[in-house]
Parts: structure tokens; sequence; C-alpha cells
């Protein structure tokens, strides 16, 4: 952990730096009493000072020959981006697909592309999820849901 | 008197037809939770604020506590027939419940587990029952400065608990107020940190913030590893399920004692239904005769943890509905909900709307009632459950968060929040960050930053004014003697080593 900790150290260091700026852009006091940028500021300026603590704390531990980063390496890897892309092209494509198109495509893309499960499995909960899904939330709860250009 | 007035009148609530449907819901989807490894209470319940939204609020809010108390008795089947715990809570009953079921005593272990969790349940009810009222009409006289030294010391006692290392837990406890700070200031109607988006106005979402912290991180996570598991088979018919006349003896004086001690540990912030099954462990294995048994499938080594766990999720009830201040990441999430529904927690909730807080406490007896009998004659059921392969639940939870989110404000851009906490999630998890005082700030950032200034002003900017009002001088102490316990530990070893050198 020790290198992952500078590195973490140093990222916040610098997302505090930024949270201060953006506090300090902020009127400092209102009228009554302390403004919209007292709190942030502060936040930013603890967080600073935590971070170098951990800074300081993770270079003052030895140097292990076993410090392995806490990340997967490999098939692992893949997977967890795959799953990452899947996800974010899911919210991209929701309101062209619509509803029930999107969430079977990306059920089945985190199937078969991520989990490598057999086609048959796939399909089946596949259909089974979305259609299930369009039951509890349009059906049921009453939810609007998207719509692609033919209406479903 | 009075209580009993109120809590005939929260039955009366409680009882209607809706109320009970929803209450078995929440009970069996929360049984379903705890027995699915890899989505614990807190994903449960998150999940269905979106879900409940058309609900009333009692209703919604009873469903959703019957999810966190369904999930402390579900856990433990999981625990008990193929040694992975359904959620955090439940680690402890691994040890010796596993044990049992290799020694053939699955049955007896899984029975008592639903009664232990029964009896402390329903102690930790009855314990709320007479506290909370009380407590609330004590908090009742709280000015802002009592609020925002009530609200630190949560803040301040869950970070440093959390995790392993404090100065990460302090950081992810700024984090998550950093991010409450974000939308237009209530106070002088100011815009910070929202960069543009117009959606950013009203702060980031809290259900997409809390889903993507807990459940689209953790799917991630589970990616890493094999979720494949060894179940041990056991027939369980309703008798076998029943522990016989030793097993009470062995375990009735624990169950009371950890129900005891966890209801009032999970009243404090920061100690949570796991941390209590520990300790209700560890408190057993020091006042038993024989220690050395621990571990070894001793049916106390499910009741302790059992009880403990259901007691905690009880006790931390307390703060959350006499003080509105939640003590652990499910009932952040809960007190979440409570304003989502636009009810406003506090010491004033049992005035002005005591049919929701009486209706709630009496569907917790009807709850664990209902539990007993999910838990009970229908264990085989759950435990077939756990064959259906983790493989395929992982789509359905990414489908169901992401949908969830999307309903709560028919928003697109709810999902992308929901995408960058879960991405956020995973790097904290990886890195060792709890995630829990993320949420937690983020609940109780705007009340912090209302009663810091409102403190302020009142006392034209004098800090003093935190310690020369007693309730919040005592609060505010014990916050920062908790922050700067490690620093006095790292002081004493020094003098340690100086002492060992001279």
């Amino acid at each position: 952990m020790r290198r992952a900790d500078q590195i973490t150290g140093v990222i916040v260091l610098i997302f505090s730096l930024a949270v201060i700026e953006g506090g300090r852009r902020m009127p400092p006091s209102g009228t009554f009493g302390p403004g919209a940028g007292f709190l942030p500021f502060w936040l930013g300026a603890a967080m600073a000072i935590l971070s170098i603590i951990l800074l300081v704390n993770a270079t003052r531990e030895p140097v292990q020959a076993s410090d392995r980063s806490p990340f997967p390496r490999g098939r692992a890897v893949l997977a967890i981006l795959e799953t990452i892309g899947g996800l974010a092209a899911f919210i991209l494509l929701l309101e062209t697909l619509g509803f029930l198109v999107s969430i079977a495509l990306l059920t089945a893309f985190l199937l078969r592309c991520v989990e490598r499960v057999r086609w048959l499995t796939t399909a089946t909960v596949a259909v089974g999820n979305a259609i299930g899904m369009f039951v509890v939330f349009r059906m049921l709860l009453g939810v609007s849901l998207p719509k692609n250009i033919f209406g479903f | 008197m009075d209580i009993f007035s109120n809590i005939l009148m929260g039955f009366g609530v409680a009882l209607s037809a809706q109320n009970l449907l929803f209450c078995l819901i929440g009970t069996i989807y929360g049984t379903l939770i705890g027995v699915l490894p890899g989505i614990g209470p807190v994903v449960g319940v998150a999940i269905l604020i979106p879900i409940t939204f058309g609900l009333n609020a009692t209703t919604a809010i009873i469903t959703m506590a019957g999810v966190y108390y369904g999930a402390m008795y579900g856990g433990s089947t999981t625990s008990i027939l193929i040694n992975v715990p359904g959620e955090s809570a439940s680690v402890v009953t691994c040890l010796d419940g596993y044990e049992m079921a290799k020694k053939g005593r699955a049955a007896p272990a899984l029975g008592m587990a639903a009664l232990a969790s029964f009896i402390a349940g329903t102690l930790a009810v009855i314990l709320l029952t007479f506290i909370a009222p009380p407590l609330a009409n004590v908090a009742l006289s709280f000015g802002p400065p009592e609020y925002f030294a009530l609200a630190f010391m949560g803040l301040t006692l869950v970070t440093s608990l959390a995790g392993e290392s404090m100065v990460k837990g302090l950081m992810s406890g700024i984090f998550g107020l950093v991010v409450a700070c974000v939308g237009v200031d209530a106070v002088s109607g100011e815009e910070r940190f929202t960069f543009g988006f117009l959606s950013l106005l009203d702060g980031a979402g809290f259900i997409s913030v809390a889903v993507g912290l807990f459940a689209v991180s953790e799917v991630l996570c589970n990616l890493e590893e094999s979720m494949e598991q060894i179940f041990i088979r056991a027939k369980f018919s309703l008798r076998s399920l029943f522990p016989n006349r030793q097993d009470w003896k062995d375990s009735l004086a624990p169950i009371f004692r950890c129900s005891f001690m966890a209801f009032f540990l999970g009243n404090l912030p920061g100690a949570g239904a796991t941390i209590a099954s520990f300790l209700g462990y560890a408190m057993e294995k020091k006042l038993s005769k024989h220690p050395e048994k621990f571990g070894t499938g001793i049916i106390e080594g499910v009741a302790a943890p059992e009880a403990a766990n259901n007691a905690a999720a009880g006790g931390s009830m307390v703060p959350l509905l006499a003080l509105g201040i939640p003590s652990s990441g499910t009932s952040a999430v809960l007190l979440g909900a409570l304003l989502v529904h636009g009810l406003k927690p506090g010491p004033l909730l049992f005035q002005t709307s005591p049919e929701f807080v009486w209706g709630l406490i009496a569907s917790m007896y009807i709850a664990n009632i209902m539990l007993l009998i999910l838990n009970l004659p229908l264990v085989g059921l759950w435990a077939s459950l756990l064959r259906v392969p983790y493989k395929i639940l992982m789509p359905l939870i990414v489908t169901i968060s992401a949908v969830g989110v999307f309903t709560t404000d028919n928003n697109i851009f709810d999902m992308w929040v929901m995408f960058v906490f879960g991405i956020i999630g995973y790097l904290m998890r990886k890195l060792k960050f709890p995630a829990a005082p993320v949420v937690l700030a983020l609940v109780l950032g705007p009340l912090v930053e209302r009663t810091l200034r409102q403190s302020l002003t009142i006392s034209h900017g004098d800090v003093t004014i935190f310690f020369t009002r007693p309730i919040s001088a005592v609060l505010i102490t014990i916050a920062l003697v908790s922050l700067c316990a490690p620093l006095l530990r790292g002081v004493m070893d020094w003098r340690k080593k100086v002492v060992e050198i001279s």
C-alpha cells in the first residue's frame, strides 16, 4: 500500500487545493455571519492537511519488496473495464434505444462478455430481466420510462 | 401511559392492509438481500428509495426498515451454509455456524440464528419504544450549537471507527461534506461546485451517490473474485430446526447479554451491527467457561453474534428517530429516505408526525414476527436460492441500480452521478477508504453547515459558543478526544520507547 498511498496523497492534495480555491472564490462572509465559501474553504484546508499526513506516513513506512498494487491485473481488469464501458454505453443509448432494448442489451453484454455465461442462459435472462423490470417499473409503479422512436 | 396509547395508535397504522403488505414485501426482500452474498442492507435500502417513491412516507419507510431487519436475519443462512457472510454483520456467524453445519447440525444452527434474531430484535424494539420519546424531549431544548456538536460528534466517531486508518476515515468524511456543498447554498443562494450543470443545482442526488458508492462499486470489486461457493446440503424439517434443551441452556444468557450490549452500542454513532456482532462474540468468549470451544461449532457462537447484530440494528433507530442523527451506513440511507419523502427528521418528529413514528415502531414488532416465520419454516427456500450463481445476479444488480436511480427524477444525469461515484467507490474500496462516512457526511452535511453558520452568527463569529454551553461542550469534547486518541497513543508509545532506552 506504500506506493498506492503516496499517489493517493498527492491526488487528494491537488483535489483539496482545488476545493480551497473554489471556496476562496465564493463570498467568505454573508450579511450576517459566515458565507457560502466558509465551509468549503475549511474543508479543503482540513483535507489538505490529512493528505499531507497520509503522504508523510506512507513515505516513512519501510519499503517492502512485497509492496504490491492493490489493483488487479489481467482478466479482472478487462472485466471491470468492460462493465464500466457497458454501463456508460447503456446510459448514453438509453434514450435512443428505449428502455426495453437497452436493458436487454446491457444484461446480455454483462452475462455473455463479462461473465462468459452460455448463450442460451444469456438470452433467457436478458429478455426476462427486461420484461420483468418493465412490469415492475412501468406497470406496477407507473414510472414513465424512455422510449425509442418505435415507441417501446 | 402516554407511550401505551401512542403505541396502540401505531399498531392502528401498521396493521392497515397496505402497510402490512409492504412490511411483508420489505422483510422478504430484506431476507433475500441478506441471504445473497455481495449485496448488503445499505444497497438494498438505497435501491428501494426510488422504487418506493410513489408510496406514502410511512409505508415507504416501514418497507425499508423491514429490509434492514430482514438482512440481519437472512445473512446468517449464508454464513452457516456456505461459510460466506451474506452481509458484513454475519461475518462472525461463519466461525461457529459453518463448523456446526459441517458436523451435520446445520438445522439447529439456522433455527437458533432465527430465534436469537427474533428475541434480540423484539427486545430492541421494546427498548426503543421507551427510550426514544424521552430522548427526543430532551433534544427539543437543543439550539444550533448543540445540534452542530451532535452532528460533529456523530461524524467524527463514525469516521474514526470506520476502516483501518483514521486518516483515511476522516478524509472520506470530509469528502462527503464537500459533496454535500454541491448545489445552491441554502443560506446565501450562492452556487457552489456546480460546474455549469443545471442538474447539480439541487446537489448531487443522495440516492445516486449512495447506489454508486455501494452497489456499483461492490459489483466491480466482486468481478475480481470468483464467487463460487461450496454449499452444504442439509435437510430441514421444521422439527429439526428447533434447538434442543441443552442448546437453549447454552444460548439464552448470551442472547440476552448480547441484546442489551448491542442495543446500547447501536445507539452510539459509528458502532453499527457489524462491530456489535464482533464485540458480542468476543464478549461471550471471554465470559464462557470453555472459551477454547468457540470456533469449533458451538451454538452460543451462532446465537451471540446473531442476537447482537439484530439488537444493534434496532438500537440504531433510536438516534435516527429521536435526534435525526444516523449512527451507521444503513441508517444514514434511511435518513436520506426520510428527507426524500419530505419528513423532517429530528426531535420534533414525534410531535409533527406521530402516526409515522409510532406506525414505524409498531411495524418493527410485526416485522420481527414476520421474519421469524420467514426464517424458520421457510429457511429451506432461502437456502435453495443460494444455488443461483452470482454470475446471473450481477447484471440484475447493475440494471436495477441504474434504472432505480433514473426513476427518482427521470433524469439521465443522475445515472452519470451514480456512474462516477461507482468508480470513486471502487477506488476507495481498493485503497482502503471506508465508504460509509461519505454517505453519512452527505446526509448530515446540510445540518452541519446550517447549524455551524447559525451558531457563529449568534456568537458574532466567536467559536467559544460551542464550549460555553454544557451539552455542546460535552459532545464536542467527546469528538475531540476521539480525534486525538491515536495521537495520545503515539505519545505513550514514544514515552515507552524513551523509558526502555534509558
